[in-house]
C-alpha cells in the first residue's frame, strides 16, 4: 500500500485531503508543520489549536499523526528571506519561498526519511506525471505559489482537490462530518495574516521617516516612516490629504524617498517589459514563444513573447500589467500547464 | 445544571454552576444592582446581603467573616498571600503552575514528593531557613488527586515558631494552603487543616468563575496589590463581586451540607470505573495515593497510548476528559507533576484525568466506562496494525 504523508494545517482543506486519500486506499499519516509559533503583539499565533485540529481530524480519519518542526528553516529560509526582500525595496513572496524551501523539499525529505512514498497537501492544483496543472477551480488555483516547486518533488506529490470547487470541500468535509468543515480559512500567510505585513516589518526593521516626493512636480508632499513599507501601485497608506488619490510609482531606498503619481496612466506603473531573473522551470525549459503569464496569485492570464537566456527571461506583454514590482513572481503556463516562472528583476 | 449530549469526567478542571447558585446569584444581576457602599436603604440592604455571604462562606471553614477577601479566583488569592511576604517561601514540586510562579518570585526552596504525589513534612522542615515566612503546599493535587498531610507540616511549622521564639527570630512563618481541588469534597475547616492562610475557588465548587477568597488569621499583616477605593479591609479595592459572593456562599452552603454523603457516592464511582478500567487494560497504571485521595479522582495511564489522540476519540463519542500530561500543543513539554513522581514518559504520555462530580450518575459513569474501553482498545488495536 502507497504510504502518503498528508501535511495537515488544522484546516478544511488539509482534513479533507488526508480523508480522500483514506478513502482512495492509501496508507495515510497526517503530519503538522511546526513553521511559526509566535505570538505577535495584538495577535495570538493560532497554531496550537491549529494543531490540535489536526491531530482531531487525524484520530477521526484513524491514522498516523506526526509533528515535524520545521520552525528553524522556516525562519531562516522564509522568514528572513522576506525581510531581506523588502529591506532591498523589493516585494517578495513568502508562500512561494515556503512551497519551494519547506514544504516541498525539507517535508518531502523528511517523509521520506521517515519511510513515505508520498506526499500530499490541500493545494488547488493537479499534478500528473510530474507535470503541474491549474485546478479546476479556477478562483482557487494556487499554482501561482507552486512553481518554484521541482518536477522530481511533484512525481512524488498528490494534490486531491485539484479535482474540486473550494463549495464542494466544503461540502464534502460536512458531508464526513470533518471537525474543521466550517472552520474559517486562514489568510495568507499564517505570521502575517492578521497583522499585516507592515506591522510585522515594524518588528524587525527600524522605522525611519522620509520624504513622499510627486514624480512629475518633485514637491514633497508629506513624510513616510520607512520606503521599505511601500510598494509599486500601492494607493493606501500614504495620508497626503484629500483631492486625487496618488500612487506609489517608485522608491529609492537609499535616499529613504518614496515617489508618487496621481497618474493612473503613469508609465512606471504600467509595464509591458518585464525582465525576470532566478527563472525555475519546473522540468524542462520551454522554446522561447509565446505562452500566458500571471503576474500575481488570481491574476487573469495574459499573453506574453518569452526569451529565455540562461537563468533569466525577457517577457514582452502583449498588453502592458499594473504594478509589476521587482521581486514579485511571474509565473509562465502553456494552456492548463504551469511551467515555471521568475523574480522580477 | 442540565446534563448535556456530553458525559463531563473534568469536574477538576471546572463546575457547572449549580441551579440554586444561579437562582440565588440571579437577582443581584438585576434589580439588586447598587453599589454596597452607597448610602441609601436598597444598597444598605445589599451590603447586608454581601456581608451575610462572606459571613455565610466563613462558616463553612471555621472561620470569621473579616478574616475573608473577596477576589477574583484562586490565581488572585495565591498571588495576594504570596504578595504578603518578603523573605525565603518553600513550595513543593507538584503545585499548581499558579503557586509555582507565585514562588518562583521569591528566594525559594521546592521540595519534592513521593512517587504517590505525597509531601513529608520532614522534607519542609529540612527546607525551613531562617527567614523563611511562607509554606505554601495545595490540600489536594490538581493533576494527581493526591492529599497532602497538612496538619502534620502544620506542626512542622508550629515548632519551627517556638524554635524562633527561643532563639529570638521574630522573623513570622505562615502555611497557605489552596484548598479549592478539595472543597467539594473535604473538609476545609482552617483550624482542623491548621492553615494560616487559605485559597478557595468558587468555580471548582459549582459556583461563579472569576471568583474566590483569601482567608489570612486576623494578625497576619497583608500587602494589597490592588488598591483604590479601600474595599475589602483595603487588601483589595474594587466594588464588591455582590453576585458572585452571594453565589459563593450558597456553592460553599450546599458543598458543606452534602459533602459527606458526596463524597462516599463519588469515591464509589470512581472505584467502579478505576476497576473496570484495570480489569480491561491490565498495563494501566493509576498514580496518585491509594489512600490519601480525592474522592471523586483517577489518574489513570495506558502506557506506550498517546493520551491526546484518546481526548479527540473520547470527544468524538461524546466523554469529556483531560489528558493527565502535556498535549502536543504544549510545546511537547511533560507535566512538570508526573515528571516529579517518577513516572515514565511513555507512561506519563499515555496518562488520563478523570475527575467525577455532580455531573456524573451510576448510569454516565458505567456508560463512560464502555465507551473508554472501547476507545482505549481501539487506539491500541490501531497501534498494533502499524
Amino acid at each position: 500500500m502507497t504510504k502518503v504523508y498528508v501535511g495537515m494545517s488544522g484546516g478544511v482543506d488539509s482534513s479533507l485531503t488526508a480523508a480522500l486519500l483514506v478513502e482512495q486506499g492509501y496508507d495515510v499519516t497526517g503530519v503538522y508543520m511546526k513553521n511559526w509559533t509566535q505570538d505577535l503583539p495584538g495577535m495570538r499565533c493560532p497554531w496550537a489549536d491549529d494543531l490540535a485540529d489536526a491531530k482531531r481530524v487525524a484520530v477521526q480519519l484513524g491514522i498516523d499523526f506526526k509533528v515535524f518542526d520545521f520552525e528553524t528553516e522556516y525562519r531562516h529560509k522564509v522568514v528572513e528571506y522576506m525581510i531581506d526582500e523588502y529591506t532591498l525595496g523589493r516585494t517578495p513572496n513568502p508562500d512561494i519561498m515556503c512551497n519551494q524551501e519547506v514544504k516541498f523539499k525539507l517535508f518531502l525529505d523528511a517523509a521520506i526519511d521517515d519511510g513515505a512514498d508520498m506526499i500530499a497537501t490541500g493545494h488547488y492544483a493537479k499534478v500528473d506525471n510530474g507535470v503541474l496543472k491549474m485546478a479546476v477551480d479556477a478562483n482557487k488555483d494556487q499554482t501561482y505559489f507552486l512553481y518554484r516547486v521541482t518536477g522530481a518533488a511533484l512525481t512524488k506529490t498528490l494534490f486531491p482537490l485539484g479535482e474540486f470547487t473550494k463549495p464542494r470541500v466544503r461540502e464534502m468535509a460536512r458531508e464526513r462530518g470533518l471537525f474543521t468543515a466550517a472552520k474559517k480559512d486562514s489568510q495568507g500567510i499564517c505570521f502575517v495574516g492578521k497583522v499585516g505585513i507592515r506591522e510585522f516589518l515594524s518588528l524587525y526593521v527600524e522605522q525611519v521617516p522620509g520624504k513622499i516626493i510627486d514624480k512629475n512636480s518633485g514637491k514633497v508632499l508629506g513624510h513616510h516612516d520607512g520606503a521599505i513599507f511601500y510598494t509599486l501601485g500601492q494607493r493606501h497608506g500614504l495620508d497626503l490629504g484629500g483631492g486625487l488619490p496618488y500612487y506609489v510609482i517608485g522608491k529609492d531606498m537609499g535616499k529613504n524617498e518614496v515617489y508618487v503619481t496621481t497618474d493612473l496612466n503613469d508609465g512606471t506603473l504600467w509595464r509591458s517589459n518585464v525582465e525576470l531573473a532566478a527563472v525555475h522551470w519546473i522540468n524542462a525549459a520551454p522554446r522561447n514563444g509565446d505562452f500566458a503569464i500571471r503576474v500575481r496569485h488570481r491574476a487573469k492570464l495574459t499573453p506574453a513573447s518569452i526569451a529565455i537566456t540562461d537563468t533569466r527571461a525577457q517577457l514582452q506583454l502583449h498588453d502592458p500589467e499594473r504594478a509589476v514590482a521587482a521581486g514579485q513572481s511571474v509565473v509562465i503556463y502553456d494552456g492548463d500547464v504551469c511551467l515555471g516562472g521568475g523574480i522580477v528583476v | 445544571m442540565n446534563t448535556s449530549e456530553f458525559i463531563y469526567l473534568d469536574h477538576a478542571a471546572a463546575t457547572p454552576l449549580d441551579d440554586r447558585v444561579l437562582d440565588a446569584m440571579r437577582p443581584y444581576f438585576s434589580d439588586l444592582f447598587y453599589n454596597p457602599s452607597s448610602p441609601y436603604a436598597p444598597a444598605v440592604s445589599i451590603r447586608r446581603d454581601y456581608e451575610a455571604a462572606k459571613q455565610t462562606i466563613a462558616e463553612c471553614i471555621g472561620a470569621t467573616a473579616d478574616e475573608l477577601v473577596m477576589t477574583a479566583g484562586a490565581t488572585e488569592s495565591i498571588n495576594l498571600a504570596f504578595g504578603s511576604v518578603n523573605g525565603h517561601v518553600i513550595s513543593s514540586a507538584i503545585e499548581h503552575h499558579a503557586v509555582l510562579a507565585a514562588t518562583r518570585q521569591h528566594d525559594h526552596t521546592l521540595v519534592d514528593c513521593d512517587e504517590r504525589g505525597r509531601i513529608d513534612p520532614q522534607s519542609i522542615r529540612a527546607a525551613i531557613k531562617d527567614d523563611t515566612m511562607l509554606v505554601s503546599i495545595a490540600l489536594a493535587n490538581n493533576e494527581l488527586g493526591t492529599l497532602q498531610p497538612l496538619r502534620d507540616i502544620a506542626e512542622v511549622l508550629r515548632s519551627e515558631r517556638e524554635a524562633r521564639r527561643v532563639r529570638g527570630n521574630t522573623t513570622p512563618i505562615y502555611l497557605h494552603s489552596d484548598a479549592s481541588q478539595g472543597v467539594g469534597q473535604l473538609d476545609v475547616n482552617v483550624a482542623r487543616l491548621g492553615v494560616d492562610m487559605m485559597t478557595v475557588n468558587a468555580a471548582k465548587v459549582y459556583g461563579p468563575k472569576q471568583m474566590g477568597l483569601l482567608w489570612a488569621q486576623r494578625h497576619i499583616p497583608l500587602t494589597p496589590h490592588i488598591v483604590g477605593g479601600g474595599q475589602e479591609r483595603g487588601l483589595r479595592s474594587g466594588t464588591e463581586n455582590v453576585a458572585g459572593t452571594i453565589g459563593f456562599a450558597r456553592a460553599m452552603q450546599l458543598a458543606d451540607k452534602g459533602r459527606k454523603a458526596e463524597a462516599e457516592r463519588l469515591r464509589e464511582l470512581r472505584d467502579g470505573l478505576e476497576k473496570r478500567l484495570m480489569g480491561a487494560f491490565k498495563q494501566a497504571v493509576v498514580s496518585g495515593h491509594k489512600k490519601h485521595r480525592l474522592p471523586g479522582h483517577l489518574h489513570i495511564s495506558f502506557p506506550s497510548v498517546d493520551a491526546e489522540r484518546l481526548i479527540f476519540g473520547l470527544e468524538a463519542r461524546g466523554v469529556l476528559v483531560a489528558t493527565g500530561s502535556a498535549c502536543a500543543a504544549n510545546k511537547g513539554t511533560r507535566s512538570h507533576v508526573l515528571t516529579a513522581i517518577g513516572l515514565a514518559p511513555e507512561i506519563a504520555d499515555g496518562s488520563l484525568r478523570i475527575s467525577l462530580g455532580k455531573l456524573s450518575t451510576i448510569e454516565n459513569s458505567a456508560q463512560a466506562g464502555d465507551i473508554l474501553i472501547d476507545v482505549i482498545n481501539n487506539e491500541i488495536d490501531r497501534m498494533a496494525k502499524r
